[in-house]
């Protein structure tokens, strides 16, 4: 009996004691799992771990972007004024109804439009031997995805391809079959020399253009032909309307 | 003595995990490189940016409630005219096609990300671990492959897809309309299901990302999805309509 004794009250303490360091551990795993959590949650695109450079051009990125959100909100201001005094006259509804149209339908590619920009001519060279051994390849759908993008970064305002416009929906495919490849803008079918236009600030789509890094320099490096054509006052650019249909079937508006 | 052993057996054990998730943790964050705070310009430089982003979201607020006002102006002088309300309804729906207003509707959900376990085994197969992280070119293409089947709206993470979107690499992250954004990435898509599903075909780009380049990748369809609006603006400065 005496011995006993001193072996359950040794238990207990041990008891304690495990409990204890057991509760230390489980706290210390939640803590690090959190940890875990927190870490896989930092990404990188936020702004705290951003180095002064980067900081600078995301200032400078937002202030722009403030500035055309203001002259958005001023125009819609100016508009609900102008509906709110001429709403006696239906006519001069008419009038601003058709102002707004016309400007949605330059911003969807549904009207000819002109302007300064840039042409350029891109010849597919492919099976030309450049040098002994070496083949040009042909352009890809993905070469001028990337042209069409690099025109739109320099601030392009619109762009078409052999006189199709680039509107939102616009498809850019290499289709392969039987060895022959069709290059088709929105299933339509168009072959080379490429011609794109580009209505924009002038020099610096140029720039963009003549961009060493840029993909019609590489392009033009690896064999094929290029020739950029700049606008001037007395021939600006011309761009076609887009012929095809703009569906919105499937989506509608979310109700609020 | 058994018992003992046991217990410092139990504890030594617990011990050496925790020293490993330790060390786990400190060699992330170090890889992280987090410099953040020990600069004064830089954290001048944040707080700016932080201002400008809040005054950016609330003057969009006002614009929002502005573009309400417009629509009830809108429709006030146009209701007792059908012809004139008939090109208000063109209005709106050259909105939507613009996509200047939320949209909701039948598509697609691709979900794109990173190859997160790298093996020994898939290193040896190809041997550019570059290759398994999602690139804008990924992006570029998986877009360019919705709108060839039908694709009404696309969003990648909440960016609204538009004309003159541009999809470019910013460094480590990929920019969308100018916004930062990063994997894991989602793309959703309105159109019709049928059609929008022939970009999972076998041997197709995004087939490939998953079984070549063992990117993950998921593909699903909904019933009800919902892209956000553009919140970019549309600006002509040298374009005109030519007549």
């Amino acid at each position: 009996m005496k011995t006993k004794m001193p072996k359950i009250k040794m238990s207990k303490t041990k008891i304690v004691m495990s409990i204890t360091i057991g509760i230390a551990c489980f706290s210390l795993m939640l803590v690090m799992f959190m940890q875990f959590k927190v870490v896989k949650q930092t990404d990188i695109t936020s702004i705290e771990t951003m180095r002064e450079e980067d900081l600078r051009t995301e200032l400078a990125d937002w202030k722009e972007k403030y500035t055309e959100l203001t002259e958005r909100y001023n125009d819609v201001m100016a508009k609900i004024t102008e509906y709110q005094s001429e709403k006696e006259s239906d006519e001069k509804t008419a009038e601003l109804l058709q102002s707004e149209l016309n400007q949605l339908n330059l911003a969807l590619g549904t009207t000819d439009i002109q302007g300064e920009g840039i042409t350029i001519i891109l010849e597919d060279k492919k099976d030309t031997e450049l040098s002994e051994g070496i083949i040009v390849s042909q352009i890809t759908d993905y070469d001028l995805l990337i042209v069409v993008r690099e025109l739109f970064a320099a601030g392009a305002e619109a762009i078409s391809i052999n006189d199709n416009r680039i509107v939102a929906m616009t498809d850019i495919f290499l289709r392969e079959s039987n060895e022959i490849s069709i290059m088709q803008i929105d299933s339509q079918r168009i072959t080379s020399p490429y011609v794109i236009k580009a209505i924009g600030n002038r020099a610096y789509l140029e720039s963009a253009a003549n961009s060493k890094d840029g993909k019609l320099k590489q392009l033009q490096n690896a064999g094929h032909g290029l020739e950029v054509q700049t606008s001037s006052a007395n021939k600006p650019i011309i761009i076609n309307a887009y012929t095809g249909t703009i569906d919105s079937k499937y989506m509608q508006d979310k109700e609020n | 003595m058994n018992n003992k052993n046991k217990i410092s057996l139990v504890i030594g054990g617990m011990c050496i995990l925790l020293s490993c998730g330790i060390a786990i943790q400190v060699r992330t964050i170090t890889g992280i490189g987090s410099t953040t705070g020990s600069n004064n310009t830089e954290n001048t430089l944040r707080d700016s940016v932080l201002r400008t982003k809040e005054d950016y979201d609330n003057l969009y607020e006002d614009l929002d409630k502005a573009e309400k006002l417009l629509e009830q102006e809108r429709n006030n002088a146009t209701e007792n005219n059908t012809e004139l309300s008939e090109l208000q309804e063109e209005i709106k729906t050259k909105n939507t096609q613009l996509g200047l207003t939320d949209v909701t509707g039948k598509g697609v959900i691709i979900e794109l990300d990173d190859n997160h376990s790298v093996s020994a085994n898939s290193i040896g197969l190809l041997t550019d671990p570059n290759s398994m992280i999602v690139h804008d070119s990924d992006i570029l293409y998986v877009v360019n492959e919705l709108k060839n089947a039908g694709a009404e709206a696309i969003s990648v993470n909440d960016q609204r897809i538009v004309a003159n979107t541009v999809i470019e690499c910013d460094g480590s992250v990929i920019k969308i309309n100018g916004v930062k954004v990063g994997a894991p990435f989602t793309i959703k898509a309105i159109g019709m299901p049928e059609t929008l599903k022939n970009v999972y075909r076998t041997q197709g780009y995004l087939w490939n990302l998953k079984y070549y380049y063992l990117l993950e990748v998921d593909f699903q369809t909904s019933e009800n999805i919902t892209i956000p609006k553009y919140t970019g603006t549309y600006k002509f400065e040298y374009a005109q309509a030519n007549n």
